[in-house]
């Protein structure tokens, strides 16, 4: 408990520096408005941003990058609920119950449900990295190659079946990249791998290349195909104040939302988009109000937007204590770190005390922040939401260019963002995710690794995966996991779940 | 026949990537479970990409029928263009030039646009740009053109 105290003392004292402050401040702004305005997420526009973090510290780069992805989740909601439309894929539930609200002139309550709930949610989700790090970290410690390998494993499997749509697909885009993990100069021996000789290529290929091409350029060309038709028709907010009968029925979704967020968050694959439909479908079933739900109940805005707030959070969890992304974003923050020179694992929270408890300490201060940025100044937000997009997607595309050419100085990296746009453009049309390939091409080097390293200690028996506790394990939840999905039943369920939040 | 258009093209995608990368892959030393070469994990990649993608292609025949959607040629072929135009002249060129050249093709994406419009969002861009990547990141970037300069 002491040494808890120590250690979140030296986190607020990282937290509370000017700079952090301010790039924890700038990057909750940046992430209200991305998530305010549809058609642009966080893994864009942290990918976007990476080029100007290289000249930050590592502690300040990754306090700003984390407000993006809580902020977004703020933001979206009030998309949602003045807009009919999600702003962040995270708040696709906030539209059905939130929108009814704003229609009823209840906009405000709703707005400030959502905000009050995912600031409880991003408290709790605070204190919940903060305990269970060391706890993790110390497990994890323990861990040898082959637990390790069992891991990622269980960890690319989780986000294959999690991801939208066919299980099949999503472990094909998962291992496509591992795949493309591979290509670049061999660790062990030198070699030069699918290189095709070219010399930028031997460094492998660049990941932000892979995500502001899937993620940015990619989305620029699907939304121009789809005609945008946004008109704010709530322009009158309305009173922020919640009634009492209003607060008495969102506390308990609030309650039921964090949990659920939280335990969601900690999930290899999951995050916040799937925690919120999640915690729609359990309101649904168990408020008090059900029958209200459809008519504008506050339930069905309380508990999912506590919810994405609180997986945002919790999914740094395994980030911080094994090294393993939850998800795109994660795996995005995996390659900010490297590019900082910091290996993300159980050793960083000795070897960089002042990054993770920093980070976990700015968490708490910027959700405060957000509550500030979107309760009494979401006038602004509303007037954000008047800019068209296509003064927006000039910009999103000139910067994605000009910071892709900045990492390296090489217009070799822009013409591969090209490359990827195509691709991702080309994947969605075949509904291919590229949430898993992103998680697949961080983590395929590091499983390549560990599993040379199991095989050589085990003289090459495969059994050393089977024979230790911890790598069985993680292989029997993998196979649990894969044989669910198979049921019927459970698929059913999970696509009328998707159905109904999309 | 119930075909899931997507899927099979889904499938074929990902069968395509599986072939180049197991034939590539011939050239990489395979070595043994015990000391894996370099091209040990790549066979395992790819090999489980192919098993998966005839996976995706069987079952495109029982997922259907979908049809595949109409692509956005224009808009597709205009964004992509622009950012090439911007790798292909920005060393050259320079920053500013280069940025009225690609916003100009981008704009052509969306209908909408007006000319005066297109104009105001080039300054406004070419002074964010300015201020962001020149001023305070300063990144190495060749503002003007050094095709006469140098």
């Amino acid at each position: 408990m002491e040494t808890l105290l120590a250690n979140l003392a030296l986190g607020f004292s990282v937290a509370f520096s000017l700079e952090n402050l301010t790039f924890a401040l700038l990057g909750a702004f940046i992430g209200t408005a991305i998530g305010v305005l549809p058609g642009i997420g966080p893994v864009a526009t942290i990918s976007l941003l990476l080029p100007i973090t290289f000249g930050m510290s590592p502690t300040t780069a990754i306090i700003m990058l984390a407000g993006i992805y809580y902020g977004a989740q703020y933001g979206g909601s009030t998309t949602a609920i003045l807009l009919n439309l999600p702003g962040e894929v995270s708040s696709v539930v906030t539209v059905i119950e939130g929108y009814k609200m704003a229609r009823n002139g209840r906009a405000g309550a709703a707005l400030a449900t959502a905000a009050l709930g995912s600031f409880f949610a991003g408290s709790v989700a605070t204190v919940v990295v903060a305990a269970s790090g060391p706890l993790l970290t110390s497990i994890a410690l323990s861990f040898g190659p082959a637990d390790y390998f069992s891991l990622m494993f269980l960890g690319l499997i989780i986000s294959a079946v999690l991801a939208q749509g066919s299980i099949v697909k999503g472990i094909g885009m998962v291992v496509l990249g591992v795949g493309l993990g591979l290509v670049g100069t061999d660790v062990q021996t030198g070699q030069q791998r699918f290189t095709f000789g070219v010399p930028e290529l031997s460094d492998g290929v660049d990941f932000v290349a892979i995500a502001m091409g899937m993620f940015g350029i990619a989305e620029i060309i699907l939304n121009l195909e789809r005609p945008e038709s946004r008109n704010v028709l709530t322009n009158k907010v309305g009173s922020l104040y919640l009634t009492r009968e209003e607060f008495r029925r969102a506390v308990p979704s609030v309650l039921r939302g964090t949990l659920l967020g939280t335990v969601i968050g900690i999930l290899p694959g999951g995050g916040a988009s799937l925690s919120s439909f999640g915690s729609y479908m359990i309101e649904r079933k168990v408020s008090k109000y059900r029958h209200l739900f459809g008519t504008g109940a506050i339930e069905g805005v309380a508990g999912p937007e506590a919810a994405n707030n609180a997986a945002a959070q919790a999914s740094f969890i395994p980030l911080l204590t094994l090294g393993i992304p939850a998800n795109a974003v994660m795996a995005l923050m995996v390659g900010a770190l490297i590019i900082q020179g910091i290996q993300p694992g159980p050793r960083m929270v000795e070897a960089q005390p002042d990054l993770f408890w920093g980070l976990i300490c700015s968490m708490w201060v910027g959700n405060l922040m957000l509550l500030i940025i979107n309760l009494p100044m979401i006038g602004m937000w509303v007037k954000l939401l008047e800019v068209p997009y296509r003064h927006l997607y000039p910009a999103i595309m000139i910067f994605c260019a000009i910071g892709m050419y900045s990492i390296n100085n090489n217009v070799f990296d822009v013409y591969l963002m090209v490359l990827f746009g195509l691709f991702g453009y080309l994947c969605s049309k075949v509904k291919l995710e590229g949430a898993p390939l992103l998680i697949g091409f961080v983590l395929g080097p590091m499983m390549e690794e560990h599993l040379r390293r199991a095989m050589l200690l085990s003289r090459g028996d495969v059994m050393v995966f089977v024979e230790r506790p911890i790598s069985a394990s993680m292989l029997a939840i993998s196979a649990i996991a894969l044989l669910a999905m198979m049921l019927p039943n459970l698929r059913a369920g999970k696509e009328k779940a998707m159905a109904e939040g999309g | 026949m119930k075909i899931n258009q997507k899927d099979l093209l889904a499938g074929l995608i990902l069968m395509a990537f599986a072939v180049a990368g197991l034939w590539l892959n011939m050239d990489h030393t395979l070595g043994n479970a015990r000391r894996m070469g370099p091209g040990y994990m790549p066979m395992l990649a790819f090999g489980l990409l192919l098993a998966l993608s005839i996976a995706v292609v069987a079952l495109s025949t029982i997922s259907g029928p979908e049809k595949l959607e109409r692509w956005a040629w224009r808009e597709l072929f205009l964004i992509l263009a622009a950012i090439c135009v911007f790798a292909l002249i920005l060393e050259k060129a320079g920053m500013i030039l280069t940025l009225v050249v690609s916003i100009s093709i981008a704009s052509l994406a969306d209908r909408t646009h007006k000319p005066l419009g297109v104009l105001g969002l080039i300054a406004f861009l070419v002074a964010l740009c300015y201020l962001v990547f020149i001023q305070w990141l300063d990144i190495r970037i060749p503002v003007w053109p050094t095709y006469f300069g140098y």
